[in-house]
């Protein structure tokens, strides 16, 4: 079949502002849009700049929106999206090159809620691991599988409006580690999740659950963590 | 150069968020046009004479009525159910089913006031 590609472009060395340029490629039903973006850059246009690692859907590197909305481009397939297909950056961040977004913002977010294992009490007497019950890991499993795409923080509407705000994605990370039995420092990331920027600027759009690619119930993990700040209790 | 991060409310309003972003844009269109109502009522009252007046038209007229009913009757439903969900998050297993049951409560209501407001404007 034969698809029309329309790519948002932008030479920061050359534009003074963004154009969109039209590929009309061959493909199948089944190639995924990825794979269109790479036959422009072999075929037509080396130039074209996007980001991709590992093409099937775990790195997080290649969210961009296709069709108006927020997608990794190597899960999108042409069947999909239909034969009339419109690539552009994500919303919300600079624009560095053609699809290439600067990801800073995003990861500073991502750092405010102290985004790692903490507990420094002594280990188990055996020395090994801190042991959890399988209904403790399942407590904050969903929040795991979070690969920092950027494709909810993205899709937020109050990021779109500051993007001091922390964003979907910080707030998945928080959950992950004050749901998790064996972390302590849940109090103090509650705190940080209370502020300002925090919780109080999720209006429950549910773009960021809809566009999450890992399907994450990111408004749910949002909605627990205001309860565990209002209520005190996390559970 | 780089380009700004600039989301401009077109290119937002063009953001393919499906339903759930729907009610979200109505919910604040909703608390807009209450805004205005209160605003347009105020000055109303406050400047009095000709302008006063003409203020007095605009919020009596049908249209600017079934508007502003719109906007009451959509943030009240949509932000209960902002509010359930919110006070039990659980419930967000079933956003989808929650929105549907929203439109099922706010559709008949908004159609019996646009009936009652169309017929007392245009009936006489
Ligand atoms: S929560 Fe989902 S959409 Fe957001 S960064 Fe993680 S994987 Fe991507
Ligand atoms: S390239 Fe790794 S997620 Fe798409």
């Amino acid at each position: 079949m034969q698809v029309t590609l329309k790519v948002f472009r932008y030479n920061p060395e050359a534009d003074k502002s963004f154009r969109y340029e039209i590929y009309t490629l061959e493909a199948e039903e089944t190639d995924r849009i990825l794979d269109l973006l790479e036959k422009v850059k072999g075929y037509n246009d080396g130039t074209l700049s996007f980001r991709r690692s590992c093409a099937h859907g775990v790195c997080g590197s290649d969210a961009m929106r296709i069709n108006g909305r927020n997608m990794l481009a190597c899960k999108a397939l042409v069947r999909d999206v239909g034969d009339k297909i419109t690539v552009e950056p994500l919303l919300g961040l600079k624009v560095v090159k053609d699809l290439i977004v600067d990801m800073e913002p995003f990861f500073d977010n991502y750092k405010k809620i102290l985004p790692y294992f903490i507990n420094d009490s002594p280990l188990p007497a055996d020395g090994k691991e801190r042991l959890q019950s399988p209904e403790e890991r399942a407590r904050f499993d969903e929040t795991t599988k979070c690969i920092l795409c950027a494709a909810c923080t993205t899709s937020c509407p109050s990021f779109w409006a500051s993007d001091q705000y922390y964003g979907p994605a910080a707030l998945v990370t928080a959950h992950r580690f004050i749901f998790d039995s064996r972390d302590e420092a849940a109090s103090e990331r509650m705190h940080i999740i209370a502020e300002t920027d925090g919780l109080a600027r999720c209006h429950t759009a549910y773009n960021c659950t809809l566009a999450c690619p890992r399907e994450i119930p990111i408004t749910k993990a949002i909605g627990e963590l205001k309860m565990a700040t209002i209520t005190g209790k996390v559970e | 150069m780089i380009l700004k991060r600039n989301v401009s409310l077109a290119t937002a309003l063009r953001y393919k968020g499906q339903g759930p972003y729907l009610t979200y844009i109505l919910h604040r269109i909703g608390g807009l046009g209450m805004a205005i109502f209160v605003a347009v009522h105020i000055l109303a009252s406050f400047l009095g004479g000709e302008i006063g007046g003409f203020l007095n038209d605009v919020y009596k007229n049908w249209a600017f009525q079934i508007f502003i009913f719109f906007c009451a009757l959509f943030h009240a439903i949509n932000g209960l159910r902002i509010t359930i969900l919110d006070l039990w998050p659980k419930l967000l297993d079933h956003s989808r089913e929650a929105i549907w049951l929203e439109w099922a409560v706010f559709l008949p209501l908004f159609g019996i006031a646009v009936f009652v407001i169309l017929s007392t404007a245009l009936g006489g």
